[in-house]
This record gives structure tokens, C-alpha cells and sequence, in this order.
């Protein structure tokens, strides 16, 4: 699609993940024009994201990353295939109510028997001045 | 004061030392509050503030021709400087990155002020001369930054007032107590002023940078503490 961009990247689902993707959402971001608020909202919601999937302490298995840019938004997808089935993702209402005020959409989801997605959109303000 | 110094030089006197770093423990204090809005809290930079004192004291030169004064300020801004660099960072960051994240501070407080919105990063890289990637990477970085004691007094503030004061006599807190204690009694388990701002992002929808000009606190200070109160919260999820 014109105008459309995608970066993907795969990495072992440890705790250096959240860094990994906080690290590529912010750097696309930036190309995107996101101001210094809206890129700490996102690094804010890919923690919240990546939390839903690996937990704080990692799980074994793979995430895959996907992010997709057009040229006022980012998308970020997250898929664990773990090899294993993990717990169902009941993302928490405190959950829901931060990611909420941190992007547009978001959504957590199990995928087959032995993989969980995350997936978050943001979309850049219109700079004022 | 100079003759005191120089019988200190002479004797070695421990009741003049004693004397004279008493002299100057108001500026010890003054130093170390200027330093406040760095995320630490003032007693911690009261103390190393002191031992810089304690220090300048013991290697003025009176015989020089500088003010004590000017030769303290040096030395125990120098020692504060070195404790953010060195203790402040709860894991190590390249001192390159630590300085510029600090400077990132003081650059997006001007620049919000100066543009009435958040700066975009291509903003910020141009006011500080790095690159956008450097400047991401000290974002980054500051995630290691330790953070202030909560219970420190807001900056800029020398009556120690705390966070909470700003927001006058209405506790918003309040108002939102059961939404919040419907949605997770893990926030009442923060202390009260991780939850004030909690509560200020995520149940009133400001934005990091009006939180900032609400509570009279730096952008990247709240951010900060977001960060570790979401952090905390995603911990005790996991325990509870």
C-alpha cells in the first residue's frame, strides 16, 4: 500500500523483549513526527502490552513484532508462540483503562492453542504551532 | 573569616574546622535544593552536600586569594553532580547517556513552554545537537534513572510542601476512589502520590505535560513515576 511502512523483528520472549519494542516503536515514532508526550504514552503502553504476553519474569518461546506505519499512525502487533499453552489473556480492567488513555485501539488476544497477540494503534496529533 | 581559615591551616584545630563548616552549612543546604528537582530526595542531597563541605573546608587554600564561598560552591556542586552521575542511576548507564537525559529534561521544559504543546524528538535532537536515535536512546537510558522518593517535597519547593498540596483543598483522589478501588485495590497498595498521579493520567485523561505544570514537577519526572508506578502495579498483578 502506498505510504504504508513495515518493520518486523522476532526475539526470544525474555525480559529485554519490553526494551526491544519500546526501543523500535519509539524510533519509528519519531519518523512519524509523535511528540516527547506521545512517545512516552506509547513506550508506557508497548510495557503494558508486552506484559500481557510475557509477564514481568519472560516465558519460554519466541515473540514475532510487527509494526506498521502509514503517515500519521503506528501499529504495533505482538504475537508469543510460546510451544505451550499458557493462561488465557484476561487483560485486567486497570489494564484496559491504562491502554486506553495511552493509544487509540488495542486489543489482547490468544490466536490457536499456543499463541497470544497483542495489537495497539497510535495516531499522531496534529502539531499546533 | 579568612584569619580562621588560615588558623585551621596552622593548628589543624578541630573546634575551629568544626566552627567553620557550621558557618556554612546554609549554603551546604542551599546547594543541595538546587538540586532538588533531579529526582532525589533532599535529605540524601543535603548529606553529600555536607561531606563536600566538610571536604572544601579541609583543602581551602586561604592563602590563595578566593573566597571560601566561591571555592565551597565549586566543590560540593562538583560532589552533587558526581552523586546524580554515579548513585543515581539504579543500572548503569553510559555517562554520555546520563548527561544528555538530564539535559533532555531542562530542553523539554523550555521548548513546551516556548511551543504551548510537547516537542517531537526531531525538536528536541535540534535544541540539544544530537541525533533523534541519541536522543531515544536517552529516554531510554533515564528508565534506569532512580527515582525520587516519593515522599521528598515537590521542587523548587523550600517549605518541603508536598506533591499533593498543589492541587489546592479538593483531594481528587477522593473522587475517583471507587472507580479505582472497583477496577484494582493494587493501586491503593501505591503510596498516596503514585496514585495522585496515576489517577491524574488515567481516570482525568491529562497529558504528562499537564501534569507537570499541575504539580509544579518536571515532564520527565512524571513520566518517570508512571513508568514505575505501572511497573509496580504489573508486579503485584503477577503476585497477587
Amino acid at each position: 500500500m502506498p505510504g504504508t511502512d513495515e518493520v518486523r523483528l522476532s526475539a526470544p520472549a525474555t525480559t529485554e523483549l519490553p526494551r526491544l519494542a519500546r526501543l523500535t516503536a519509539s524510533g519509528l515514532a519519531c519518523r512519524l513526527g509523535f511528540s516527547y508526550d506521545e512517545v512516552e504514552d506509547l513506550r508506557l503502553a508497548i510495557d503494558e502490552l508486552c506484559f500481557s504476553l510475557i509477564g514481568t519474569q519472560g516465558r519460554p518461546g519466541v515473540v514475532h513484532l510487527m509494526f506498521t506505519l502509514d503517515d500519521e499512525t503506528l501499529e504495533v502487533e505482538g504475537t508469543l508462540e510460546s510451544g505451550e499453552r499458557g493462561p488465557d489473556p484476561v487483560p485486567s480492567g486497570l489494564s484496559r483503562k491504562i491502554l486506553e488513555a495511552l493509544v487509540d485501539d488495542h486489543e489482547v488476544r490468544r490466536n490457536g492453542r499456543d499463541q497470544l497477540t497483542f495489537w495497539m494503534r497510535k495516531r499522531r496529533l496534529q502539531l499546533a504551532g | 573569616m579568612r584569619q580562621k581559615f588560615v588558623a585551621l591551616a596552622e593548628t589543624g584545630d578541630p573546634a575551629i574546622r568544626r566552627e567553620l563548616v557550621e558557618a556554612h552549612l546554609g549554603l551546604a543546604e542551599y546547594l543541595a535544593r538546587r538540586f532538588s528537582h533531579r529526582g532525589e530526595p533532599v535529605d540524601d542531597l543535603v548529606q553529600v552536600s555536607s561531606m563536600a563541605l566538610l571536604k572544601a573546608v579541609d583543602r581551602f587554600d586561604p592563602g590563595r586569594g578566593v573566597e571560601f564561598s566561591t571555592y565551597a560552591t565549586h566543590t560540593i556542586a562538583g560532589e552533587l553532580k558526581r552523586h546524580f552521575r554515579d548513585k543515581g542511576w539504579a543500572v548503569r548507564a553510559p555517562r554520555r547517556m546520563q548527561e544528555l537525559y538530564l539535559t533532555l529534561g531542562d530542553s523539554i521544559g523550555r521548548l513546551s513552554q516556548e511551543l504551548g504543546r510537547s516537542p517531537t524528538i526531531a525538536e528536541l535532537a535540534a535544541e540539544t545537537r544530537v541525533s533523534e536515535e541519541e536522543v531515544l536512546e536517552a529516554l531510554e537510558a533515564g528508565q534506569a534513572y532512580r527515582l525520587a522518593s516519593l515522599d521528598a517535597p515537590a521542587p523548587g519547593d523550600d517549605e518541603g510542601e508536598s506533591l499533593a498540596s498543589h492541587l489546592g483543598d479538593e483531594d481528587p483522589r477522593m473522587s475517583a476512589a471507587e472507580e479505582r478501588a472497583t477496577l484494582s485495590p493494587l493501586i491503593q497498595a501505591l503510596p498516596p502520590r503514585q496514585q495522585l498521579i496515576l489517577h491524574l493520567r488515567f481516570f482525568e485523561g491529562l497529558t504528562q505535560l499537564e501534569i507537570a505544570k499541575r504539580l509544579g514537577i518536571s515532564q520527565m519526572h512524571v513520566s518517570r513515576l508512571l513508568a514505575r508506578s505501572l511497573a509496580e502495579l504489573r508486579t503485584a498483578a503477577e503476585q497477587s
